[in-house]
């Protein structure tokens, strides 16, 4: 009998000692590697990256905006209409931010562990966007910033044993943000509040699901849109550099925006514009 | 001799080892990241991010082995920068640093590692670096960037059966391109070859050691520096969010650069730079 205590102690030691060497099951969570482009939009749909992606970008996203909103949404779209960037900040090199940087301007990766999952996509800001996994709460205070501060939990919702859905809410802004390039702003407080539900299309997966409900002072109700994305089939796609101050001609002075021409001078981007006060310049003597 | 029972439950042990073994073992394939070093974490530079070797003084001091013709484009660089101008260092607008100016490590650094790529992600301007270890070799063609095309390979250097070392080359750049803050240029063929051994200090598990080879036509010999990073003991650590172009006060105009006062009006960044030509602006009539 002593022998056999032996083998079946060794036996149990040699199961613990390779349950231990498979730290991380991935089979667990849904397959997202690979590279996701936004989904093709539907015929009709016009614009850049419109924020509901079944509606042309401007007013025929419907956006329920306030009507201070609406205001200045409408300031934005003037602005445009005479040449200018609106309220769109991706016009200075800033970030998307949330919920605009899920448009995917560029191709996005998908890392999963158990502690995080990275969404990586290199458009105007690097953005490493962390959704942390890990079980925390909401810290005591956390510095505001484009991409606020996600936390989100693997769901099982169809009982099989295997993660499906993660669920996400993402607090803690800084502006200024639009919903898309037409501008539509959300609101200056940075009070912003968005959830998320990813998942695989249960009939394909290669399209990738973000259902994202914005609750934010701009609007008078939750906005929900479904985001979609697309797997690119190529085992080992190409990943752009996208770096928005290379060859950027659109310059900022003040609250002024100019053009750098082709031969590297500087030009009114709306007719009538004045040119920069250069008083900080030394004067040429009369 | 064992007795009936104890026959039947090792057996029955055995035939669930097996079972389990095998999924494991798949899984493990796919991904075991217990074979891989624990690199989780936020790291830091040890002795900052402003010199290449960091050994070693800024500038002059790093006794770079440049050849004639770009030693006197450095010193003629050190001169501009001395001026109030930038010289050769390109990332006052927001362009990446490249490589290998991004193993400086500026800005809070994460290693993710996962079987096909192991990921930097650096909180800087553009550092973030896919080092692909998916066996694939140089026959892909990609387009020219500033962190370039990096492929890795991990090994067991020791035989533990642990994969200790990665090992990186990168080539495939485009510039302009320098080594550290002080504007010590690459060459402008971009020709350049990195050589990385990244691996973890044997008496200290916290710090990370990157030995780094450059290869380039603007030196007399590679060049060989070892950068250390240290992890921070915090498990949940605070993740800045960098944007260059926030608060970015430098505007480049054709080939001159200028500053923007407090005030948002453009100044010179030099002892009687010209002012912007104003020539495609309407002309105020005298």
């Amino acid at each position: 009998m002593r022998g056999s205590i032996a083998v079946v102690t060794m036996t149990a030691t040699l199961l613990m000692s390779i349950g231990v060497a498979a730290a991380f099951d991935d089979s667990k969570y849904p397959n997202l590697k690979g590279q996701w482009i936004r989904e093709r939009a539907p015929a009709g749909v016009t614009g850049q990256g419109p924020f509901d992606p079944t509606k042309s970008w401007g007013r025929a996203q419907s956006a329920p905006l306030t009507p201070e909103y609406q205001a200045k949404f409408e300031e934005s779209l003037a602005d445009q209409a005479t040449g200018g960037p609106g309220f769109w900040p991706g016009a200075r090199c800033l970030p998307p931010g949330m919920p605009a940087m899920m448009t995917n301007f560029r191709p996005m990766e998908i890392i999963v562990k158990p502690e995080t999952t990275w969404i990586l996509i290199d458009h105007i800001h690097e953005t490493h966007r962390r959704i942390y996994t890990d079980g925390r709460s909401w810290p005591e205070w956390v510095e505001p910033t484009f991409d606020g501060y996600s936390i989100g939990r693997w769901i099982d919702t169809d009982g099989d044993g295997r993660f499906d859905t993660l669920e996400v809410e993402t607090r803690h802004f800084k502006g200024p943000r639009t919903f898309e390039p037409s501008g539509m702003p959300l609101h200056d407080d940075n009070q912003t509040v968005i959830k998320e539900r990813i998942y695989l299309d249960k009939a394909d997966p290669n399209l990738l699901h973000d259902e994202l409900t914005v609750i934010d002072n701009s609007l008078t109700r939750p906005w929900t849109v479904d985001k979609k994305f697309r797997r690119v089939k190529e085992e080992r796609p190409n990943w752009p550099e996208d770096i928005c101050a290379e060859g950027q001609a659109m310059i900022h002075v003040g609250k002024e925006t100019y053009w750098i021409s082709g031969d590297g001078h500087l030009m009114p981007v709306k007719k009538g514009q004045a040119p920069p006060d250069l008083r900080h310049f030394k004067q040429p003597s009369k | 001799m064992l007795d009936r029972n104890a026959v039947t439950f090792v057996a029955m042990v055995l035939a669930l080892g097996a079972t389990m073994s095998s999924a494991w073992m798949a899984k493990a394939w796919a991904w075991d990241d217990a074979l891989y070093p624990d690199l989780k974490g936020q790291w830091r530079v040890v002795g900052g991010p402003m010199r290449f070797d960091s050994s070693k003084p800024w500038g002059p001091g790093q006794e770079a082995p440049l050849t004639a013709d770009y030693q006197a484009i450095f010193e003629k660089n050190l001169k501009a920068q001395a001026a109030g101008g930038q010289g050769t260092t390109p990332t006052y607008t927001c362009l990446s640093p490249g490589m290998p100016r991004v193993t400086n490590g500026y800005g809070q650094i994460e290693f993710v590692v996962t079987p096909g790529t192991t990921h930097i992600l650096v909180q800087h301007i553009h550092d973030n670096r896919r080092i692909f270890t998916d066996g694939r070799d140089w026959s892909v063609t990609m387009e020219p960037s500033f962190l370039g095309y990096s492929i890795g390979k991990w090994l067991d250097t020791d035989g533990d059966g642990r994969y200790d070392t990665l090992e990186v080359e990168t080539r495939n750049f485009k510039g302009p391109r320098a080594f550290d803050s002080s504007g010590i240029p690459l060459h402008a063929d971009n020709q350049t070859i990195v050589k990385e051994r990244i691996y973890l200090d044997r008496d200290d598990r916290d710090v990370l050691r990157n030995e780094v080879t450059v290869i380039d036509n603007a030196l007399t010999r590679p060049w060989t520096v070892l950068k250390r990073y240290r992890r921070e003991p915090d498990r949940q650590p605070f993740w800045r969010e960098v944007n260059c172009a926030e608060n970015n006060n430098h505007v480049e105009i054709g080939k001159e650069n200028y500053m923007l006062s407090a005030d948002g009006l453009l100044m010179p960044t030099r002892k009687d730079q010209p002012p912007p030509d104003l020539r495609y602006f309407a002309q105020s009539k005298p």
